[in-house]
């Protein structure tokens, strides 16, 4: 029953059969589904004390906000945490699979996991499916070698930084970071620095928008500040709520029953087999 | 016995309708060290025997109680690395079950793959059976369980068991002790008692092991100093 829980193709690695399909039918005209993809803000620097990781919560499906407040930083394990761009269900996996590794070696080794470890892990998966799992990551952790900070690539490069940004709203926020970043900042200093860059990615990138999460991860300790900041509350909402003109149907009860009702008078003994 | 022209092969029937190899791990099992496990009303306690082969061995780098998960702990009677590999594959076995029902697994489940694994070892060619039976503490929804498993794969819940070198005093004492309204704090004391009495020479906190979990759903392992005040609470 184990088996079920994780199909491994037989050789290993991807499977490219259905990729074949794939081609033969966009070749008779269907459109494939498009994914449902984080147009994203992620951020993640290095303070003082550790890491602060910074996402925004909108996940886009084309033009179209399909999720106004997803969560995009995800747990790795309880020092390390990891903010995802790209396909959201490509995130949510790989992060899910890499904790659960994480989490399985801790009780081998009865240690805290290193950052370096999971890194080693989600680039080798990524790696091997040759960028196809579209997940671009901000993997940010404190263990017992101090803070680090990685960022990771759909093809398996990583980068080892004190500030880093990803996602279609990095630019934006990569230019607060650069900016105004310097070594040794405080936790406030830092928070607010990280929310000013997402907040410069939600303002100015149309993939990204509705609040600020926040994470701040410090030695033996994190804290997961869900909805941080909220600088797009839904304003104008009409207190009389709607209203329907007097003739409109939706106002009326009327009750159809679909089939007669019979009642049913139980006559005679069981039928005999 | 008749039967030992059939005890060569694990996977042949004797006449008598014993698999000789599962016998024969049982006796393996039966001069291991004693360890023993008490389900009370709050928890429960599993304890055992920690005796290294010579004073030199560094103690504090032999743990024979394992958690399987942060509610669910273990300990065994045989042999300790056939142990190591069964802790393991549980502990992997655990962590499927979380990644795919996002629910703890519960202490059944894990009782149940755990025995099942055993038991395809009692079915296969060439394998033997585990020389260990496992007591399995844990504490979820259900309450506070405590199963034995066996290297037939067989598996039971017990309110009190004990296994290994000194089993039927062992059993005898806590037959005698055991009542259904025990606290943990009792029956770890219970469980001291009843390891004191098959113990070969002085029984201190560095050559008996004791893991507790109490209505919190966390397992833990106690220290020698927690030991010690157990054992001077019991004097």
């Amino acid at each position: 029953m184990s088996q079920s829980a994780v199909d491994v193709p037989p050789k290993g690695g991807f499977s490219f059969d259905l990729c074949k399909r794939n081609d033969m039918l966009t070749q008779k005209g269907l459109k494939a589904p498009s994914f449902l993809k984080t147009g994203t803000t992620i951020v993640g620097l290095i303070f003082k004390d550790g890491v602060i990781l910074g996402a925004d919560t909108r996940a886009t499906e084309g033009p179209i906000v399909a999720d106004k407040n997803c969560e995009k930083i995800h747990y790795m394990a309880p020092n390390i945490y990891c903010c995802g761009a790209g396909t959201a269900a490509d995130t949510e996996a790989v992060t899910d699979m890499v904790s659960s590794q994480l989490r399985l070696h801790r009780y081998q080794t009865s240690r805290d996991s290193r950052i370096i470890t999971a890194l080693t892990l989600l680039k080798k998966h990524l790696f091997s499916y040759q960028g196809h799992v579209s997940a671009a990551l901000v993997l940010g952790g404190v263990d017992i070698t101090g803070p680090h900070l990685h960022t990771i690539y759909p093809h398996g490069s990583t980068d080892t930084l004190p500030f880093a940004t990803m996602g279609s709203g990095s630019l934006a926020a990569m230019s607060v970071f650069e900016a105004k970043y310097k070594e040794g900042l405080t936790r406030d200093e830092g928070i607010k620095l990280v929310a000013e860059a997402i907040c410069s990615g939600i303002f100015n990138d149309l993939g990204s928008g509705s609040n600020v999460d926040i994470c701040v991860i410090t030695k033996g300790n994190n804290e997961y500040l869900r909805n941080y900041m909220e600088p797009n509350p839904r304003t104008y909402v009409s207190s009389k709520g709607y209203s329907f003109t007097k003739k409109t149907e939706v106002l009326l009860t009327k009750i159809t029953p679909l089939l007669e009702r019979v009642e049913i008078t139980e006559v005679g003994e069981a039928m005999e087999e | 016995m008749g039967d030992s022209q059939y005890s060569f092969s694990l996977t042949t029937f004797s006449p008598s309708g014993k698999l000789v190899q599962i016998e024969h791990a049982l006796t393996a099992v039966g001069s291991g060290q004693t360890s023993l496990g008490i389900k009370a009303s709050n928890g429960v306690v599993i304890a055992t025997e920690k005796k290294l082969p010579s004073i030199l061995v560094d103690e504090a780098s032999v743990q024979k109680i394992q958690h399987l998960t942060p509610n669910i702990g273990t300990v065994y009677s045989g042999m300790g690395p056939d142990f190591r590999v069964l802790v393991r594959k549980s502990r992997k076995q655990a962590e499927q079950y979380l990644r795919l029902y996002k629910e703890p697994i519960p202490v059944t489940q894990l009782v149940r793959e755990t025995a099942t694994v055993m038991q395809e070892f009692t079915q296969s060619g060439g394998v033997r059976p585990f020389g260990v039976s496992l007591l399995v503490a844990g504490y979820d929804d259900k309450g506070p369980q405590l199963y034995q498993v066996d290297p037939s794969g067989s598996y039971f819940s017990w309110k009190a068991s004990a296994m290994g070198k000194n089993v039927s005093n062992a059993k005898t004492f806590l037959e005698k002790r055991y009542t259904e309204d025990m606290e943990l704090d009792d029956a770890i004391h219970t469980a001291i008692l009843t390891l004191k009495e098959g113990f070969e020479g002085e029984i201190s906190s560095k050559n008996i092991e004791i893991g507790k979990i109490g209505a919190d759903k966390i397992f833990r392992v106690l220290t020698p100093a927690e030991i010690d005040d157990y054992l001077a609470e019991v004097e």
